[in-house]
Formats: structure tokens, C-alpha cells, sequence
């Protein structure tokens, strides 16, 4: 085979593919590469967020674990685990419902339950900053607000994870169990939860993700004391941009890392995320 | 089963489990949003909300060439995002739905952990680039493409950068939800027939993924145009965008009726886009 023919070849069927893969590497790069400059920055000597790093030292690592640092960290942590508990205590009955029964007001009860994905979450914090104000609750701004508010952006989340796991229910346990002479209560007791249990733990994962991570909403609700640590970054970020910043904001991407590795581990969560049909 | 059924219905009342959560929405979601929808017609004076219905935010914000600008900068924002997005995503989907390597799991996994990240934290990496001190300007200025330093940011610019950065998982993640469900097979048969790697991309998949492609357009765009923390570190105030001229009025100049009237003008627009491009949609399909 001549040469020409071998290259000719080579470009219609192994060129297309060797492209995409260079332009894969590059968009890795573009999308890995801020996050990895920013630990970088952190071991600076200096005290400017230079990079490549001039010096190596730790002393911006020592500042981040200062209160200063360490209290918002803690009360996001707080906030993150009360909404995720509360917000799929919420979401199971509703999932549950909705996916049991059919009954008049479903259609509405379902915009009800995704409309806090559709609405800005922006817009749903200063309508709840206003609603607080109207109602003389200034005293439960901060952590109060904090939590009705991302409970409410947060539901919609554990309501999609529970559902996804009620679908993959095997159709007929629950009138094997009722047939075996369990009561309604027993069989979602005994049958039901522990089935949905890794869909329950999913939603509750996203959820503490979802308001670890929120700021649009928790700049409006949160106040001085009660700040979650994204809110007090961006009030930071506003006078200066140390070396600290990029410690205390490796520290607040390993939380929700290890929290996703941790459970992973424990059950299928990437099921959630990806390749649902590997289970159907 | 049906008896079974029947009776179970009885027995729990759908109305009844759902109460709580439905009730929770109602107060903390319902109610807050037209507040705010009533305060958008409502008059504000000396930073109090008054009960005297006007029209005159919706004037003053439409007509002011200021906040004209804000808000073509909102949608230029949103449109270049969701476009750069798709352009960086497809490809990236398209590769982790079609690879065979032995490392997708991690390669998908990696693709998404930005997501885990607060934006907060993802738009920080940017400032420390584009700053006047930042690694873009050495690069560039011991390469000796510049003279002397320039500032990247604040600029609209620096702000689509972020948000593309920012926004990408939730690209990829929706292309390849479309992509997956199409049989790769479709372009084996394509290519066996004689189309060369071109026709059958255009003419076989992008078709067949046009929904998820337009889906994944749709989601980004309207995180980006409502999207604060971004805006507000890589912009400035010769930048602003709706979110950070909402968070203003509200928070800055207390004016409440303003910066409502600005969140409704906001939504509405988002709304009708998401409407047209449903109908276009259901255009398509009939067609």
C-alpha cells in the first residue's frame, strides 16, 4: 500500500479521533487547570496570589485554620447537614406520593415541587429576605432564613433522587409484603425504605452539596456571625485577594469531596449521576 | 391488585402525606416570589415600600440606557456562556459517551467534580490568571506578545470566561444524557453507506441529540444570566450584569420596588425564551 493511501486512510478513520482526543486534553485543562493554580497559589511565600508559587511556606494554611476562617466553615457545615436532613424528610413523602398515586392536583403539586429549579435562585432569596422583613422576623435572619431557604432550593434535588430510586422499585414487593400479611406501615417500614435507602442518602448528598456551594441565595439571607463560608469569601474577595483565600477555598472543595468519596464508597451515588440505565 | 389498590388509597390519603412538604413550598417559595412580584408595582419612598400602585419602576428600568446596557450585557453574557459551552462540551461528551478506555469512570468523574466546587471558588482560579499581576500577563509579556501589563479584568469578557468555566459540567452533563441514548450504530451504518466523519456528524448526530443539545443551551444560559458571585469578582461596576444590579438596588440602595421590578423583568424573559424554544421544539417534532 502506497503511502499516500495509508495516510489517506489514517485521516478518515484514526485522524478524526486522535483531534477529538488533543481538544478533550485542552478542555481538561481549561476546566481543571483555575482549580489546581488556586491550591498551587496557597503555598506562596509571598504575600500576593502569584503563580507559578515564588517560595514555598504554609503560613497562609496556618491563617486559614484561624476562626476567622474556621467559624463560617463550621456553620456552613451546620447549615449543609440540617437542610439535607430536613429537605429529604420533605422530599420522601412527596416523591412518594407522587409516584404512588394518581390523584387530582398532581400535575400542579409536581410545578410546585420543581419550581424552586426553574426560579433563579437569586430571585427566591430576596422574595424570602422581603417575606422575613414583611413579617418582622429580622431576628431569624441568618441561621433561621438560612435553612428555610435552602431547604427550599434543596427539595427539588432529593425529590428527583428518591423518585429515581422509587422507579427502579421491583414492581410487585409491596403487595408480596401486604400478601404476606404486613400492615402499610410495616411494608414502607421493612420493604420500602430500606429499597429507596441509597436514592434517601443520594438526595441528602446533593442537597448538602447544593447549599455547601449556594451563594446567590445566602448573600441575601445571611448577616454578620451567620455566614456561610461562600459568602464570607466573596465579602473577602471584594479587598483583597491573599494567599489565605486560596487555602480556605481547597479546604472547601475537599469537604464536599470527601463527603462524595465517602459515600461512593458506601453506595452506587454515581448511579445517580450518571448511567441510571446500568441498573434498569 | 386494583382492590388492593383502592383500598390503600383510602387508607393514606395522598393530600395528607404531602401536607407538610407542599405547605413548606407554598410559604417559603409561593409566597416570597409574588411578594416580590407585588413589589415590582409598588412605589418606594425614602427605602420604604409604600402600598401606592405604580408602573413607574417598569419605565424607569426600560427606558434608562444604563440598565438597557445591564441587561443586553445580562443576555450577551448568557448567550456567549451557553454557545462556548457547547462548543467545549459536545466534544467532551462525545468522547467520554463513545471511549473505550479503561479510565472513563474517573475520566466522567473528573469531568463533573468542578460541580462540587462553590463558584465562589471556581471564579477565584480565574482572578488570580487574569489579573493585572496574574499568570496570563507573565506568560504573555515573557513570550513579548504585550509591551506592558493590561487588565483582562474587570470586563465582560473575564465574566464569560468564568461562567463557561463555571458552567461546563452542566453542558456535558446534558449532551451526553442525549447522547447516550443514541445507537452508535446509527453512525457505523452512516459511514458503511458512505458518509465521511463530516456528513454523518451533521446529518446523523447532530439531529438525533438536538434536544439535548439545545436542553443543555437552555440550562446554562439561564443559570448565567441570573448568576451573582462571578459577575461580582471578575466584573466591576462598569460591568454589571442583572444579578449583581439586583443584589444593588436590594441590599446598597435599599430600593426595594427597583430591584423587584429588575428580578421580574429577569424571570419574564427567561420565560418566554424557554417557551419559544419549547415551541420550536414541538415545531419540530410534528414536523
Amino acid at each position: 500500500m502506497s503511502v499516500r493511501r495509508a495516510f489517506n486512510r489514517w485521516r478518515a478513520t484514526a485522524a478524526p479521533w486522535a483531534v477529538l482526543r488533543a481538544f478533550v486534553v485542552f478542555v481538561y485543562v481549561f476546566s481543571l487547570g483555575p482549580i489546581l493554580i488556586t491550591a498551587a497559589v496557597s503555598f506562596n511565600a509571598t504575600n500576593r496570589s502569584f503563580f507559578p508559587p515564588r517560595g514555598f511556606s504554609l503560613r497562609w494554611w496556618e491563617r486559614a485554620f484561624a476562626p476567622e476562617w474556621v467559624d463560617p466553615l463550621l456553620f456552613s457545615l451546620k447549615l449543609g447537614s440540617l437542610t439535607a436532613v430536613v429537605a429529604t424528610a420533605l422530599a420522601l413523602p412527596l416523591a412518594f406520593a407522587l409516584y404512588r398515586y394518581r390523584f387530582r392536583g398532581r400535575q400542579a403539586l409536581i410545578a410546585l415541587t420543581l419550581g424552586p429549579l426553574m426560579m433563579p435562585t437569586l430571585v427566591t432569596g430576596v422574595g424570602l429576605l422581603q417575606l422575613f422583613q414583611q413579617l418582622g422576623w429580622r431576628e431569624q435572619l441568618g441561621f433561621t432564613g438560612l435553612l428555610v431557604g435552602h431547604v427550599v432550593i434543596c427539595m427539588p434535588f432529593a425529590v428527583r433522587t428518591v423518585s429515581v430510586s422509587l422507579q427502579t422499585l421491583p414492581p410487585n414487593v409491596e403487595l408480596a409484603a401486604a400478601s404476606l400479611g404486613a400492615t402499610r406501615i410495616a411494608t414502607l417500614r421493612w420493604v420500602v425504605l430500606p429499597l429507596v435507602k441509597t436514592g434517601v442518602v443520594a438526595g441528602g448528598v446533593f442537597a448538602f452539596i447544593h447549599s455547601f456551594t449556594d451563594v446567590n441565595l445566602s448573600i441575601f439571607l445571611a448577616r454578620p456571625g451567620e455566614t456561610p463560608i461562600t459568602v464570607r469569601i466573596l465579602g473577602f474577595l471584594e479587598f483583597g485577594f491573599a494567599p489565605t483565600l486560596a487555602a480556605v477555598s481547597v479546604i472547601t472543595l475537599i469537604v464536599p469531596l470527601a463527603l462524595v468519596a465517602v459515600v461512593e464508597r458506601v453506595s452506587g451515588l454515581g448511579d445517580f449521576i450518571y448511567g441510571e440505565r446500568r441498573r434498569a | 391488585m386494583p382492590m388492593a389498590m383502592a383500598r390503600a388509597r383510602k387508607s393514606i390519603p395522598p393530600l395528607l402525606i404531602v401536607a407538610l412538604p407542599a405547605a413548606v413550598l407554598l410559604a417559603f417559595f409561593v409566597v416570597p416570589n409574588l411578594l416580590l412580584l407585588s413589589a415590582s408595582f409598588l412605589k418606594s419612598e425614602a427605602q420604604q415600600l409604600t402600598t401606592q400602585p405604580t408602573l413607574d419602576n417598569y419605565r424607569f428600568l426600560l427606558t434608562r440606557p444604563l440598565y438597557l446596557e445591564v441587561f443586553a450585557r445580562t443576555f450577551t453574557v448568557g448567550i456567549a456562556v451557553g454557545v462556548l459551552d457547547l462548543l467545549l462540551g459536545f466534544p467532551l461528551a462525545y468522547f467520554l459517551v463513545r471511549t473505550k478506555s479503561r479510565w472513563k469512570g474517573l475520566l466522567i468523574a473528573l469531568s463533573l467534580a468542578p460541580l462540587l466546587a462553590s463558584v465562589v471558588v471556581r471564579t477565584y482560579g480565574w482572578y488570580i490568571i487574569l489579573n493585572r499581576f496574574g499568570f496570563a500577563n507573565d506568560v504573555l509579556l515573557g513570550l513579548g506578545v504585550i509591551g506592558e501589563r493590561i487588565a483582562f479584568m474587570p470586563s465582560t469578557g473575564a465574566i464569560i470566561i468564568g461562567l463557561a468555566h463555571a458552567l461546563l459540567p452542566y453542558a456535558v452533563l446534558t449532551i451526553m444524557g442525549s447522547l447516550n441514548g443514541i445507537n452508535p450504530h446509527f453512525e457505523s451504518a452512516a459511514m458503511s453507506l458512505g458518509a465521511d466523519r463530516m456528513r454523518t456528524f451533521l446529518y446523523v448526530l447532530l439531529p438525533l441529540c438536538l434536544p439535548g443539545i439545545a436542553g443543555g443551551f437552555l440550562l446554562v444560559f439561564s443559570i448565567a444570566i441570573s448568576a451573582y458571585a462571578t459577575p461580582a469578582i471578575l466584573g466591576g461596576p462598569a460591568t454589571q450584569v442583572a444579578a449583581t444590579a439586583i443584589y444593588n438596588f436590594i441590599i446598597q440602595l435599599l430600593d426595594w420596588s427597583l430591584g423587584a421590578a429588575l428580578a421580574v423583568i429577569l424571570i419574564a424573559a427567561t420565560l418566554l425564551l424557554l417557551y419559544g424554544a419549547g415551541r420550536l421544539g414541538e415545531r419540530r417534532a410534528t414536523l
